[in-house]
């Protein structure tokens, strides 16, 4: 029945009224993030009890094995960023804490919505309840211009973007007459107008969905944003917003066979080549390392396109594979950051000079970045390299040659701005940044599974043809 | 099950020895030194007289889902290459005694790490465990040269490691393809060296594969024109990082053109030839000539390294067993002198503070052990018949000129220039006129044994080297089947 397949959703939403109700009572950040903790937690057990439920095809939510996948994929992001942001809030913020973790279970119901979403209703729902949340992540810490700059920037964005979508959606109702994924699919247009206005609509969804994944050409706010966003809300909008909206799409790439329309198709292509290219290029000049990983993400959502437009068995699991790499290793980058940085300070520990000496200084934290780099590098024996493995056998497999070439060049170019960091780390020490051992042991539990998935990846391989496959 | 224990002993070594150094600046070298000398006693005992080529072998799960296993192998010529390896690693441990002050937990567990990789790229059965090791040897050395390195160690580690790395996507790109390839004529994904020998691809595709594959060996092997991030390389490391570097992972290079270039896409690897020939030729003539002008001593022993190589690049594409043999006695005979020579130098620099030939001069009024063993290493180097050295090249030239005449002629031209920059250097070096007094202690007993155990390895090569040859002889006997198909000339003698 309809409610057990969305037992996690349910859960979170009774999370978000807990926590409500929590801060209400007392204000206490560690016992905030303990409630929205368990909260994603019980939801995480949540997805075991609701696999079991009968699949139902129609309705506002597709709960199948690949949907709750992602799910699981999401609250486990959530979650380890719940983990880094308790340690980057510290007593002496100028603003109230407790609502953070309220805000990240908030987007986290909204990116779940999204992320099982079986009609337009509940993707444009869960799309906004994630995007305003998270603009509330983003200018959290509301005493930083940098923030608030990066906010109002993604504010305006997301709106347009949502407004795009909005039409889109507006036009394949007009054309089809329905909002429910499953009957648009088996929708052939009658005429050559319906078929006009359903393209221009999947159009218009396509540049929404550009937007939150950020290739190139819908790039454009990434730097600003991740630069000015504090470390954790960075993780999260790098990460669970984009993991979200991908769902949506492989699933829907997945229903119609594994087969996208050749109209899409050279688009793909194209903003695949573009997002390798111009993510590794521009990465180059940057000197803030959150402004690095910006462009480095979209370096990776170029790559994970090259994986879609594989499609195929090794194509599938070589997405899956690559998200999963991709989450773990893009928080463990950005939760370094968070625990070097004081959140009472009008900026975080994020420019590159300031990893000087980090080695000498603080060796496990350097240790993890390191790894963390060397992960989004491709290089054994973090867990990036099998993923690229991955997606060039996928590319390789289905002999698209042309995408691998961009894809090793690409590759080289991005080892420079990689190795840089790394070699700053490995400098004389300039002024030693501070670290918390809490955050320090976090962050290194944090990024064993990019160390041991790196060596030994046929558990998580096992795992992921067993949910996805 | 011993195979495994070669990878992780240095492994645990080099784990080991990363805190040691809160307990003593000198523990992590001790540490170094204990567990390759337990690696050495590991490998030594699994060289016997055997009925096929592989001494030894081990397989075990890894990836199923693509058909990757964790698959080594020891034959003659992995053996040797891996006892060269444990030597010069551990004599690269030693140099590190004096010259690494700083930080020397997290440099001998680089040391170890770097030659677990080396160990598991000569041992791996498996195309895709081969690159694993082949990437993982990288991040090590790159750290070495970064941070422990000279003057400009950063830009040469980060040309190392572009050109290192980029090549290497090359050959993940190759054995993907391949493996690809092989499955869909057989219907089962494997990487497995024996399984993808059986189906050889041909046609373009093939011609492809081979490419991606000699071109990243011949970078790691530094032939003309990929030899770019050699020179700065070898002279920016630290001691034990150019020891590495020019004894063993040039070597890795060779092993990956004779181990699977060779066998695994013959017709392909004969289509090339010619060109890898005259690139064999054009690096022995450049290093040369290029070494002749050099006036810093490290650079000059890298140029010579380049000019090595192509003998060696030679030796491996005139495709017959005498040649094949002389490339393995080379690869041997050319990690231990060039080993000494840049430990050599580094001993020079450590007391003169110096590595500019202007600026030496003299040098055996003042330190006559140390130039003894210099000029000794610099002559066999050079080739002096009677050491390991000169077997090796002899054998490599015989083998060449009854298939290829030619570039055999050019290539025995560069033993002129050699013979030029050699003498000179040894001329600037030690002889002549000191131009300022030093008060610098000569070779100490630490250095004297080390320095007369690699001569006397040289004199042994060079003298006798019958026992080497019949190591390798079935290693290189296993390699003819495919290849003798379709042989086009005959082989000589």
């Amino acid at each position: 029945m309809m409610l057990q397949a969305t037992t996690p959703m349910i859960l979170l939403a009774i999370a978000v009224g807990v926590l409500l109700a929590v801060i209400a009572c007392k204000r206490s950040y560690a016992l905030s993030t303990l409630t929205a903790g368990s909260g994603l937690f019980v939801a995480l057990l949540g997805i075991l009890y609701a696999a079991r439920a009968p699949v139902t095809a129609s309705g506002l939510f597709v709960c199948d094995h690949a949907a709750l996948g992602f799910v699981a994929l999401i609250l486990l992001s959530a979650l380890l960023i719940l983990i880094v942001a308790a340690a980057y809030w510290r007593e002496d913020t100028p603003v109230p804490r407790e609502e953070f973790p309220l805000l990240v279970l908030i987007a986290t119901l909204g990116a779940t919505a999204l992320a099982a979403a079986g009609s337009f209703i509940t993707l444009f729902l869960g799309l906004e309840t994630m995007t305003l949340a998270m603009i509330g992540l983003i200018a959290y810490p509301r005493f930083r211009p940098d923030a608030e700059e990066a906010a109002l920037k993604y504010l305006i964005l997301s709106a347009m973007s949502s407004a795009f979508v909005l039409f889109g959606i507006g036009l394949i109702d007009v054309a089809s007459g329905s909002l429910q994924f499953s009957q648009l699919l088996a929708w052939v247009p009658p005429d050559m107008a319906s078929r006009t206005a359903l393209l221009a609509g999947l159009a218009m969804l396509a540049i929404g969905a550009g937007f939150k994944l950020s290739v190139v050409p819908f790039h454009i706010w990434v730097p600003d944003i991740y630069g000015g966003a504090p470390a954790p809300s960075g993780a999260y909008v790098a990460v669970v917003a984009k993991i979200a909206v991908l769902a949506v799409l492989i699933r829907l790439i997945n229903e119609v066979g594994g087969t996208i329309p050749t109209e899409f198709k050279t688009l793909l292509t194209l903003a695949a080549i573009l997002s390798m290219l111009a993510g590794n290029l521009l990465a180059l000049l940057q000197e803030n390392i959150k402004r690095v990983l910006g462009y480095s993400s979209i370096a990776h959502l170029g790559y994970l396109l090259v994986a879609i437009l594989a499609a195929g068995s090794i194509g599938k699991m070589a997405v899956m594979f690559y998200l999963v790499t991709y989450s773990l290793t893009m928080i463990a980058a950005f939760g370094t950051i968070a625990a070097l940085s004081g959140s009472a300070s009008t900026r975080d520990t994020d420019t590159i000079a300031s990893l000087r000496g980090l080695f000498w200084t603080q060796p496990a934290l350097a240790a993890v970045l390191t790894l963390s780099l060397l992960s989004l590098a491709g290089i054994p024996p973090a867990i990036g390299f099998i993923a690229k493995m991955y997606i060039f056998a996928a590319g390789i497999h289905t002999a698209l040659w042309g995408l691998t070439a961009v894809m090793v060049t690409s590759s080289v170019i991005g080892l420079f701005y990689y190795l840089n960091i790394i070699l700053v780390m490995s400098m004389r020490p300039g002024e030693i940044p501070s670290g918390r051992l809490g955050g320090r042991l976090a962050i290194t539990a944090l990024s064993m599974p990019i160390l041991i998935f790196g060596i030994a990846p046929q558990p998580l391989v096992a795992l992921l043809r067993s949910v996805f496959g | 099950m011993m195979l495994i224990w070669l990878i992780i002993v240095p492994l645990l070594g080099g784990i080991a020895a990363w805190p040691a150094a809160q307990l003593h600046a000198r523990a992590p070298a001790l540490i170094s030194l204990v567990s390759l000398t337990l690696e050495l006693a590991l490998a030594i005992p699994l060289l016997h007289p055997s009925a096929g080529s592989w001494l030894v072998t081990f397989d075990a799960s890894w990836i199923p889902a693509f058909g990757m296993d964790i698959r080594l192998g020891l034959d003659g010529m992995s053996w040797l290459l891996t006892i060269l390896t444990i030597v010069l690693g551990a004599f690269a441990a030693i140099v590190s005694w004096r010259e690494i002050d700083d930080k020397t937990g997290f440099f001998h567990a680089n040391l170890m790490f770097s030659l677990a990789g080396t160990i598991g790229v000569f041992i791996a059965l498996d195309m895709f465990l081969f690159f694993y090791f082949w990437e993982l040897m990288l991040v090590p050395m790159y750290f070495i040269i970064a941070i422990w390195g000279h003057e400009n160690r950063r830009r040469a580690a980060i040309k190392f490691f572009l050109f290192t790395q980029g090549s290497g996507l090359l050959i993940l790109v190759s054995i993907l393809a391949l493996a690809f390839w092989h499955a869909r004529q057989t219907g089962s994904l494997t990487f497995d060296y024996f399984e993808l020998m059986r189906s050889p691809p041909g046609g373009e595709l093939g011609f492809l594969i081979m490419l991606g594959l000699f071109i990243a060996f011949i970078v790691k092997l530094a032939a003309f024109p990929v030899h770019v991030w050699l020179p700065e390389t070898h002279t920016e490391a630290p001691t034990a990082g150019s020891v590495i570097l020019a004894s063993i992972l040039l070597k890795t290079g060779a092993y990956g053109l004779l181990r699977f270039v060779v066998p695994l896409i013959p017709d392909a690897a004969h289509a090339i030839a010619p060109v890898a020939l005259w690139l064999g030729v054009l690096s022995i003539l450049y290093g040369a000539v290029l070494a002749y002008g050099q006036s810093d001593l490290k650079r000059l022993i890298a140029y010579t390294s380049i000019s090595h190589m192509g003998f060696i690049l030679i030796g491996v594409f005139v495709f017959n067993t005498i040649a094949w043999q002389g490339v393995v006695m080379l690869l041997v005979a050319h990690g231990i002198s060039t080993g000494a020579l840049f430990i050599i130098v580094g001993a020079v620099q450590h007391r003169l503070h110096t590595r500019n030939l202007d600026r030496m001069g003299g040098l055996w009024t003042d330190l006559p052990r140390l130039s003894a063993f210099g000029t000794f290493f610099i002559l066999a180097a050079m080739g002096l018949p009677g050491l390991g050295n000169f077997v090796g090249e002899f054998l490599i030239l015989r083998g060449a000129w009854g298939v290829a005449p030619v570039v055999t002629s050019f290539a025995a031209i560069g033993l002129i220039p050699a013979a030029l920059y050699s003498l000179l250097a040894v001329q600037r070096a030690f002889h002549g006129a000191a131009d300022t007094k030093r008060d610098v202690p000569d070779f100490g007993l630490r250095e004297n044994a080390m320095m007369l155990a690699l001569a006397a390895a040289i004199i042994g090569l060079g003298v006798v080297p019958q026992p080497l040859l019949d190591i390798a002889a079935p290693s290189l006997r296993a390699l003819v089947p495919p290849v003798t198909a379709m042989l086009r000339h005959p082989e000589p003698g």
